[in-house]
């Protein structure tokens, strides 16, 4: 992608004022590599034209099953990798927008510092062969944020407002407990002041006691330092309980946008109405009567998907244009977006009365 | 609002803090002392290297010394008690002439009493070349007695002696090569796995290549070129690079393989969002992940190289006198007649297995050491 | 919930670990009643030990684990009424009895479809050789069983996937595949070590509707074993719950999900997100699992404990009954 000066910062370039990151049309394509010569046969096309907005200070739920692509999205978003196609438009401290698809490898420190993740795994997101002082520290360092002397001080007092104890600091990650280690990437993540934080999968390797106390811990963060998350998940009751707002994803497409609770009382897509009849409520009482809607077929091949919609195969509102048509995501109303033919007519009940 | 609940408290005071604070060398250490066979040959082979080391104090002669007289003698055993009570000795020789050959037969004679002593005074040496002296571990205590504990060979050379200086030789040349194959298996290894692609390709199949070819005729092709007009210590090195040629591709693939999987953790990609340069990836983050099993790797490709120099030179075409090496020292076993007649001739195998065996144990032991994180 | 119903009684089962750095109680004194026709969740966190504890009802805890004491009594019904008694704990694991008890009577599924089918055989092949261990048939008869099985757990196109090989098929294939497969010789227990935890929900979901129709169908029991409460509520009948090698509470799942006693069980219920209109508080566990070496003396769980009296750091609690299918294992509900 060329750029010019322009269109990497020109000012108003957001659709709303208080919009932190836009994301329009994003597309990541990984080559399906076969054979002797490794010669490029296909794509896997992870990410499939996806849009959505945060807002500052929101926290944005993305969801969906395995081959949706919203891990993709999270690396995409914090440039792990270049994208293939697409804008995401940022608003830096100064108000101005940058589209970050389109910043060379070069000069992405200054977002490194703006932009931080949460990895999943907190086992393999340590290095076993860094202390967690090493660790934490490793970006203030390499980017020349802090002299030496102030780095101590800055960890320890995040250590100590990530609920560990300071004195650790020259302990090595198999000291810790998976809850422990967790906070120490929270810690990693939150030490260059960051303004977005991509949790991607935080809690779900975590132990159902543990889950808690990193999400109350995400929450008040998020308050006192003034954050703005979007979070990753494919467990639908954490993304009911932290998320205001809600993107789901199917094969690299985003179905549908909503409110938390407007989209768990009254989804308007087939394929967010299976997913929330499938899971599982921890109550007892009333299961009987609570079927969970069994999709035909298996999840779509992101290297092949169908013709049309993704979903059609397995929609049991499925008409001839859903065979031939690819649905936009357009607006239902004030705050909701579908891509579905048949989002006004049909009828889908929601998980919440 | 949300309420600040206490944090989890980390372990008690009480606890055991080496643990924790551990670093993965000490992990390593700790892990590797349980392997009890390779902290015995751990022992081992820092012995063999201090005789490498210290030869011309711990053999009794030098490693060209001739003495005309004791051709072919047998071998004498150490003895720490007689009638007279403690004290080392061994006994001396009689000598009888062979009717038809007129050829010298020495035998052990049990009457001949000579006694033996610890730290005496012998041959004088020069220390690596530099340092004189002429203080020996053990010898003769009467400095002209005859003291060969593993015999001597054809030309009267104190076998045991120059089993000792050929340890200088036949475990160093394998550490020359060792550097190089260390330097070429990161380098070639590390620059397939992280740029991957065509050039990884292209390099794995000169890899496969490579290790199709036999290694012993490579190296017996290598080694006839190089020309006898050279020093010794030119065709010592000669010798480590040719050993070195066809050894690095093992290494080369463990490498790439490890920097293959360390490219997709998360703590090295938390390390590139971090801001870290390519650079700073590989130093800092990925090679301390795996340089124990480098380590290791490259300890069990040692004994690999000594059985190389050995074979080069018990064929002629390796190292030539007047360096001593055990594989030059098995020349002189190429007959059966030798053999037969002579058995102790045979006594620098022994030495060559003894630190073959070791090297691979400990190698073992450092392998499944090398990752303390695996249980 | 009579005697006459009951399929599998487990009492004070120990289960210890000698490893070199000291010894392991991953099953500390269990107990717990499985009855015919019912489901079984046995539910916890990791490092509870519900994953030992599973392996040991068949027998098939690995070295340096193994059975220290207990008994786990087993009533086979061959014909009639009458029940033969067998104390799975007592039998050599490596002996004929077990064996034939191992995939006839008592089979298991796990939780990785991916390792724990073999990817050198067919699916076909592997339910096939189930079939033959224990039942004297022609081989053309038991694939026409695999078949059958696989067409009863919903498998599309079985007659074709009979002959397929596991790497073909989606994880919720795999997973159907090895549930014909448990299935196959109509045990009396299905033991599902968290079949689902691997998968997606929507897959999850529909195993889940699987297993308990099969369950109907079979008239079997399952001994269902997962850490996720949103599906014990979804399948269980009886709930034991389980910390650091002991079940501190056992019953009934309504009650157990509305009226628990214990107070780990309430502090459990607490601090799961649940989907509700009001984004409701969450009540976290406080402090971690202890580590197996350095476990709290009296009762396990007093230093999380938000209702742990003085006496609970010395005295350990004993098995109390507070209800008709209702066991707590707590200081506060002991009666001296």
């Amino acid at each position: 992608m060329t750029t010019t000066d322009t269109q990497i910062s020109s000012p108003n370039k957001m659709a709303a004022p208080d919009n932190l990151l836009e994301v329009n049309g994003l597309k990541k394509h990984f080559p399906i590599v076969k054979g002797v010569f490794s010669a490029a046969q296909g794509n896997v096309k992870a990410v499939d034209d996806v849009s959505f907005h945060i807002r500052k200070g929101e926290t944005v739920g993305l969801v969906g099953e395995s081959g949706c692509g919203k891990t993709t999205v999270g690396r995409c978003i914090v440039r792990a990798y270049p994208v293939t196609d697409g804008t995401m438009r940022y608003r830096m401290r100064d108000d101005s927008v940058i589209d970050l698809a389109a910043v060379p490898e070069k000069e992405l420190s200054p977002f490194r510092r703006d932009i931080r993740m949460i990895f999943q795994d907190p086992y393999s997101s340590l290095n076993p062969r860094m202390t967690i002082f090493e660790a934490v520290s490793e970006v203030l360092r390499v980017n020349n944020l802090c002299s030496p002397s102030e780095m101590q001080d800055r960890v320890s007092s995040l250590l100590r407002r990530v609920g560990l104890r300071p004195e650790y600091m020259q302990r090595y990650p198999h000291a810790f407990s998976g809850g422990e280690r967790q906070r120490i990437v929270v810690a990693r993540a939150l030490i260059t002041n960051p303004r977005l934080v991509v949790c991607d999968e935080a809690v779900s390797a975590l132990d159902v006691s543990i889950r808690a106390q990193i999400l109350n811990l995400l929450e008040e963060l998020q308050a006192d330092f003034d954050l703005t998350y979007l979070f990753i998940s494919h467990d639908l009751s954490v993304i009911r309980h932290i998320c205001d707002r809600v993107v789901v994803m199917y094969v690299g497409k985003v179905v549908e946008v909503a409110d938390a609770l407007d989209l768990y009382s009254r989804p308007r897509h087939p394929y967010t109405e299976a997913l929330l009849s499938a899971v599982p409520l921890a109550d007892p009482r009333g299961r009987e009567q609570r079927k969970h809607i069994h999709l035909q077929g298996e999840i779509a091949d992101p290297a092949n998907p169908p013709q049309g919609c993704y979903f059609h195969p397995r929609c049991k509102f499925a008409q001839q244009i859903c065979r031939e048509q690819t649905p936009e995501l357009r607006v239902l109303d004030k705050k909701r977006q579908v891509a579905c033919h048949f989002a006004e007519a049909i009828q889908l009940n929601g998980v919440i009365s | 609002m949300f309420k600040r609940k206490p944090a989890d408290s980390p372990r008690t005071e009480t606890e055991d803090l080496r643990f924790e604070v551990a670093s993965q060398l000490q992990l390593t250490w700790w892990k590797f002392r349980k392997h009890k066979l390779a902290m015995f040959s751990a022992v081992i082979v820092i012995l063999l290297y201090l005789t490498a080391a210290f030869g011309e104090f711990i053999a009794p002669y030098g490693g060209i010394t001739t003495n005309s007289k004791f051709v072919h003698a047998p071998p004498q055993t150490l003895h720490l008690f007689s009638e007279d009570g403690f004290g080392l000795h061994v006994y001396g020789y009689t000598m009888e002439r062979d009717p038809r050959t007129l050829e010298r037969i020495w035998t052990v004679d049990s009457s001949a009493k000579i006694p033996v002593g610890l730290f005496v005074r012998g041959e004088p040496y020069k220390m690596w070349g530099l340092i004189p002296g002429d203080l020996h571990l053990i010898g003769p205590k009467n400095p002209g007695d005859p003291f060969f504990l593993l015999g001597t060979d054809r030309i009267g050379r104190d076998v045991f002696s120059r089993i000792v200086h050929s340890a200088r030789i036949s475990l160093t040349v394998g550490l020359v090569g060792i550097a190089l194959t260390f330097i070429l298996g990161i380098l070639i290894g590390g620059i397939s796995g992280l740029v991957g692609g065509r050039l990884d390709d292209a390099i794995q199949r000169l890899i496969e290549i490579l290790i199709s070819i036999p290694t012993l005729p490579f190296w017996l092709a290598l080694a006839a070129m190089v020309p006898i007009t050279w020093s010794s210590l030119q065709t010592y090195f000669m010798i480590s690079i040719i050993l070195t040629l066809l050894s690095w591709m093992g290494l080369a693939r463990v490498v790439r393989s490890k920097f293959l999987a360390l490219r997709n953790e998360d703590f090295v990609l938390a390390a590139k969002l971090d801001g870290c340069s390519n650079w700073r990836l590989i130093t800092s983050h990925m090679l301390p992940s795996f340089m124990s099993h480098i380590i290791a790797s490259v300890t069990l490709s040692i004994p690999g190289m000594i059985i190389g120099e050995t074979a080069l030179s018990f064929l002629g075409l390796g190292l030539r006198p007047p360096i001593v090496s055990w594989g030059v020292m098995l020349q002189d076993a190429q007959r059966i007649s030798a053999i037969a007649n002579y058995p102790w001739l045979l006594t620098p195998a022994a030495a060559i297995f003894i630190t073959v065996l070791s090297m691979n144990f400990l190698g073992d032991g450092l392998r499944d050491a090398a990752d303390p994180y695996q249980s | 919930m009579n005697s006459q119903n009951l399929l599998m009684d487990v009492k004070d089962l120990r289960i210890f670990f000698f490893t070199d750095e000291g010894v392991v109680k991953a099953v500390n004194g269990v107990n717990m009643q499985i009855y015919r026709g019912r489901t079984l969740c046995l539910v916890g966190e990791s490092g509870c030990g519900k994953s030992v504890a599973c392996r040991a009802f068949l027998n098939i805890i690995r070295s340096p684990g193994r059975i220290v004491t207990g008994e786990m009594k087993y009533y086979r019904q061959t014909n009639g009424s009458m029940a033969d008694v067998v104390d799975i704990a007592k039998l050599d694991p490596r002996g004929k009895q077990i064996r034939q008890i191992r995939g006839k009577e008592i089979s298991m599924i796990f939780q990785e479809p991916m390792t724990s089918l073999s990817m050198m055989h067919t699916i076909g092949d592997q339910i096939i050789e189930t079939i033959l261990l224990h039942n004297k048939v022609t081989k053309a008869e038991a694939r026409k069983r695999a078949i059958e099985m696989l067409d009863r757990v919903g498998m599309p196109k079985p007659d074709r996937i009979v002959d397929e090989y596991p790497f073909r098929l989606s994880g919720g294939m795999r997973q159907r595949a090895m549930i014909a497969m448990a299935l196959s010789c109509n045990p009396s227990l299905l033991i599902a070590d968290e079949p689902t935890t691997a998968l997606d929900v929507t897959t999850q979901a529909q195993i889940v509707d699987l297993i308990r129709d099969l369950q109907k169908q079979f008239n079997m029991s399952v001994l269902y074993i997962t850490h996720d409460l949103g599906v014990v509520a979804e399948v269980a009948d009886d709930v034991a719950v389980m910390y650091l090698g002991k079940i501190v509470e056992f019953g009934d799942v309504e009650i157990i999900f509305h009226h628990p006693k214990h107070p780990y069980t309430q502090a459990l219920l607490r601090s799961i997100p649940k989907i509700s209109r009001e984004r409701e508080e969450l009540d976290p566990i406080q402090g971690m699992v202890p580590s197996p070496f350095r476990r709290p003396t009296g009762c396990q769980f007093h230093p999380r404990c938000t209702q742990a009296m003085e006496k609970c750091r010395q005295i350990e609690p004993r098995i109390t009954q507070v209800g008709e299918n209702h066991a707590v294992q707590c200081l506060l509900y002991e009666t001296l």
